[in-house]
């Protein structure tokens, strides 16, 4: 809206302006409430959005509005968008999602509520975004100080990131100079719009390809096929799940009845790739070929001490350094395990040295 | 055992002198208290005069790990001997810590 003539308000617009500046204290505590409110139940729900905007519409905004078509509002009460919100989400589908939450949380008033994504003709592309106006239940809240709070309603606009994209580019571009624009630029941004629309729709499917093929390598990982499932990140993170170190931990805890202190094994995914895993049945199969070797190493180590308490990293980490060994890595083989899992260091030649010498004596080296 | 705290902005140096065992470990109660409250920054154990470790001495070691990993914050370990860190190799403890030389 342009500001560059003074506003000029009619008896009743002046009234409605008047109405605003009294209620503004109710709107703020709105402003305050709601989108608390939603982000309670995003957490709930495991929504996650790109971003939750809110704002009271300012005063000389409502202004122009009710200069240009204030005779069309009985009262304040009439005004839905003093009080708005936007939810941007990161993918299409969510605002289906992010919409059941609204409607569970809020009266929706049905007859000034607008699918805008439905508006468009099959050769049509523009703005799209789902429009609800609310209104808070007393069932949900009542704050006896302000009754009118679930009097007012206010909006709540739906969309994606890109087409919240859009709605800024083409707001930039068409609105704002008052000048009429060229029919070009005008199709461009209608193009575009089709482009991010296709856009949208492939970041969903991707979305839906992934979890489709998490689920598969969950079901292989349950099912003992781990030969013909990739290792990669989330492969090897159900894996873990499957806690494939816990024997081999509690193996060598045992020796001194030692505590196990579990921490987190994902540090070891580009260890395992680095000495040739590609699947998680090689993993599988490290375990049984050089678990017995780790045992050999952890028990030289730890069988002398009192040490009570290890961490299941010790397993995995005696794993790779008795495969190092045993394949004829050497001092520079276990220095390199170490600066990969500890971040490169000068005392890492110094743990590689002492490790080979103690391992030239251990039978797993000498069979 | 000598548990010297400062601290200076949102970094606490805690300076380890002598032998962390069992009865050390239990002395050192209130410096732990003190040096979780300020897991939220960056604690550096400098560990140049830590002389011995033990479980309990590791134990410590660990609780303010947990409460760093809580609050955001970092554990640095500096400058231990040689053979503390082989404590913390054959214990699989080395690479849950920032080691500085």
């Amino acid at each position: 809206m342009s500001n560059s003539h003074p506003i000029q308000l009619d008896p009743h617009g002046e009234a409605i302006l008047e109405q605003y500046r009294s209620l503004l204290p109710v709107f703020k505590k709105m402003e305050e409430v709601i989108p608390d409110r939603i982000r309670g139940f995003f957490d709930e729900a495991g929504i996650v959005v790109a971003a939750l905007e809110h704002r009271v519409k300012e005063e000389n905004s409502l202004a122009g509005k009710l200069e240009l078509k204030g005779a069309k509002y009985k009262d304040l009460f009439d005004i839905t968008d003093i009080l708005g919100l936007r939810v941007i989400t990161f993918y299409i589908d969510d605002v289906d999602k992010v919409a059941s939450v609204i409607e569970r949380l809020f009266e929706i008033d049905w007859e000034n509520s607008v699918d805008k994504r439905k508006l468009h003709e099959i050769d049509s592309f523009g703005y799209l975004s789902l429009h609800y106006v609310c209104r808070i239940p007393e069932s949900s809240y009542f704050d006896p100080e302000h009754p009118e709070l679930n009097r007012i309603r206010f909006e709540v606009q739906m969309r994606t990131i890109l087409q919240h994209a859009w709605a800024n580019m083409n707001h930039d571009t068409g609105y704002k100079s008052g000048v009429e624009v060229p029919r070009e630029y005008l199709r461009n941004l209608s193009r575009l719009a089709g482009v991010l629309e296709l856009a949208d729709e492939q970041f969903s499917r991707i979305r839906t390809e992934l979890t489709d093929y998490r689920r598969r390598v969950q079901a292989l990982v349950a099912s003992g096929k781990l030969g013909e499932v990739p290792l990669d990140g989330d492969t090897f993170r159900s894996y873990l799940e499957l806690n494939p170190f816990q024997a081999l931990n509690r193996k060598i805890a045992a020796v001194n009845q030692a505590e196990i202190q579990p921490v987190s094994l994902m540090n070891f995914l580009s260890v395992f790739k680095a000495m040739g895993c590609k699947t998680l049945g090689d993993v599988s199969n490290l375990i049984r070929d050089y678990g017995e070797a780790a045992y050999q190493i952890a028990c030289y180590q730890i069988g002398l001490t009192d040490l009570d308490i290890i961490s299941s990293s010790l397993g995995p980490q005696d794993l790779c350094i008795a495969f190092i060994l045993k394949n004829g890595g050497g001092r520079a083989g276990v220095r390199m395990l170490f600066d990969a899992l500890n971040g490169p260091s000068e005392s890492n030649e110094s743990i590689a040295e002492m490790l080979v010498e103690q391992a030239s004596d251990l039978p797993f080296m000498n069979q | 055992m000598e548990f010297n705290i400062s601290t200076q902005g949102a970094v606490t140096t805690a300076k380890l002198i002598g032998r962390l065992d069992t009865p050390a470990a239990q002395e050192c109660a209130p410096a732990l208290e003190a040096l979780q409250e300020k897991a939220g920054g960056t604690i550096i154990l400098d560990c140049k005069q830590l002389t011995y470790i033990s479980s309990s001495g590791l134990r410590i070691f660990l609780t303010l790990r947990k409460a760093a990993v809580a609050k955001g914050g970092k554990v640095i370990v500096r400058s231990i001997c040689p053979d503390i860190r082989n404590v913390f190799v054959m214990t699989g403890f080395l690479n849950l810590f920032e080691m500085e030389d």
